[in-house]
């Protein structure tokens, strides 16, 4: 009877790494033939029956580094993300903070706005947005980008499901000693709810990386492009469309490759945030 | 009010709310009422003049064709993407429960699209799909299957958008549920399984109804996600070909910032707001009905 139970075990795990397996196959396949292709001449992309380029055209990505502006859309992506993210960490813990503890007439009211705004397609702001920003001459400006961004809803929502987490007598008591509010967020608060702080800040971080459509319709001007715009234009412009995919192919490994590997130390941040905190206890 | 106004009090109220507050009502909440008014006017943005038409933009969209068309394709586009995520998600979460080693390598490789940028990947997609050198027909003719023209022909290109935007959220709702499974108490898998029920009874009976929160809140935010997809859209096939991947947010980019009719575009902008505020509430209802909290 054992015996019969325990090959059973067997088959049952050989059948979910056998589907987890092709899952992954299919997940993985496209950063392989990326990063593959990147590798190969003209000739060689052209010929689906090569997979591996016979000798690995490492030329491809010196070129991106040298002749290319990619490096330097990195470089506006790291500078715009690490400002918007310090303001949205700012701003958002300061809001949850007062939302979760402080009392003030309008309390409930303000959470209803921040929740309705939640759910509404964002881009249904860009008209107007990009006019107020076309009013203030910030057009094409990385000043026009982050502060457009300053604030992050998930991240407001992710803060105050954590915060309530925090006993309430904790503050009060904290409050009685004469500690004030600014003082009990950053030494009570905060250290209690650090978690919640790393996948806000890993979470939106990407996001503001990866960001296309909104930076795209503010800034036209190359010098100011983020990855995703500075990719999308190499890949269209200079001739690269249809002919050099080795380079194109080369470009985008070099994007996406960083993120990965920075994903691989940080996946369990993710992974905790990403599940843990819907608001949905269950 | 009996009590005296607490100036001191509500100063510190609000240095906690005002920096969050000042710029969500400066691009998000007054633009969204300052779109409602926009649709109401002929706004072409070069001129500074414009006049109040009233419901024209709405009339006339609701005589276009391509509105209708769009509504369709934001549609399919939402079923196509919603259904599959997070069926997807909930298989690949059931098939990770127990742990074995090497798991964590899966979790790596299913979530790590999530975290690339959309623009950058659908360029490989774009390559992938390439219909005379591209792996994809490649694959279907190793497999004795016909080629496909995919982002080139319109019969296809719905269905390859679709496929990368599925490719890309799956191992998102996969960790949700994830999570979800590990919260569901042992006592109700043990007294299932002293009834004698089966792996489907299991799901059925215990597993579906302790995750059904997870489910609702990955179906609003799939749902929301697939009506503002737009970075794939704008790679693969910007709209087309002849319009068979033009959502409803792609045509409002088109209106708004290819055409700078102002006025349609916010109309398009406002449908899409309604669209989105009566899915949220038809599910909230619907949660009330099948949602175990």
């Amino acid at each position: 009877m054992e015996k019969i139970e325990r090959w059973k075990q067997r088959g049952t795990l050989a059948i979910r790494l056998l589907l987890l397996a092709i899952a992954g196959i299919f997940t993985i396949f496209p950063f392989v033939w990326m990063i593959v292709s990147a590798l190969k001449t003209k000739a060689e992309i052209m010929d689906t029956s090569v997979f591996f380029a016979k000798v690995p055209q490492w030329a491809n990505f010196k070129s991106i580094f040298s002749d290319s502006p990619l490096l330097h859309y990195v470089w506006n992506s790291l500078f715009v993300s690490t400002l918007t993210l310090a303001l949205q960490l700012l701003f958002g813990t300061l809001i949850a903070y007062a939302v979760v503890f402080m009392e003030f007439r309008g309390r409930k009211l303000l959470f209803a706005i921040i929740m309705g705004t939640y759910m509404l397609p964002t881009a249904a702001t860009y008209i107007p947005s990009y006019i107020i920003l076309a009013d203030m001459n910030l057009l094409n400006t990385f000043t026009g980008l982050i502060i457009s961004n300053c604030v992050s809803i998930f991240g407001i929502f992710l803060l105050r499901q954590a915060f309530m987490q925090v006993p309430m007598g904790l503050i009060e008591a904290a409050r009685i000693d004469g500690a004030s509010h600014w003082k009990i967020l950053w030494r009570v608060v905060a250290p209690m709810t650090k978690s919640s702080f790393i996948t806000f800040g890993l979470m939106n971080f990407i996001t503001c990386y990866n960001s296309y459509m909104w930076p795209s319709l503010i800034t036209d001007d190359p010098d100011k492009s983020l990855v995703s715009q500075g990719l999308r234009r190499f890949f269209i412009e200079g001739g690269s469309y249809g002919t050099e995919w080795p380079l194109v192919m080369a470009g985008s490994t070099i994007i996406v490759l960083p993120l990965l590997i920075l994903f691989a130390f940080t996946q369990k941040w993710f992974i905790n945030g990403i599940g843990g905190d819907t608001g949905m206890k269950g | 009010m009996s009590r005296k106004f607490n100036w001191k009090r509500w100063c510190s109220v609000m240095a906690f709310v005002i920096p969050a507050l000042l710029p969500l009502v400066v691009f998000w909440i007054y633009p969204i009422l300052r779109s409602l008014y926009l649709s109401f006017t002929d706004w072409d943005y070069m001129s500074s003049e414009y006049s109040i038409i009233g419901f024209k933009n709405y009339i006339s969209l609701f005589k276009d064709t391509r509105f209708y068309e769009a509504l369709w394709n934001t549609f399919i586009f939402g079923i196509g993407t919603v259904i599959p995520t997070i069926a997807g998600g909930v298989v690949l979460a059931l098939l990770l429960q127990k742990a074995f080693k090497g798991d964590g390598i899966f979790k790596f490789i299913l979530f790590s699209p999530w975290i690339t940028p959309t623009v950058a990947i659908s360029i490989v997609w774009t390559w992938i799909y390439e219909p005379d050198v591209g792996i994809a027909n490649a694959v279907l003719k190793f497999l004795h299957l016909p080629a496909l023209q995919w982002i080139n022909s319109s019969k296809t290109s719905m269905l390859a958008v679709i496929i990368v935007t599925i490719w890309k959220s799956l191992g998102y709702a996969m960790i949700f549920y994830i999570t979800a499974l590990e919260k569901v108490p042992k006592e109700l898998y043990e007294a299932n399984a002293l009834d004698g029920a089966n792996s489907w009874q299991r799901f059925r009976d215990v597993t579906f109804p302790s995750i059904s929160p997870t489910t609702f809140f990955l179906v609003i935010i799939t749902m929301v996600n697939s009506l503002q997809a737009y970075d794939q859209i704008q790679i693969l096939t910007q709209g087309g070909p002849s319009g068979s991947t033009r959502t409803l947010l792609y045509m409002y980019y088109q209106l708004g910032f290819e055409e700078y009719n102002m006025g349609q575009a916010t109309a398009v902008a406002i449908v899409l707001i309604i669209i989105t505020v009566i899915l949220s509430l038809l599910q909230f209802v619907a949660s009330k009905k099948w949602v175990h909290y």
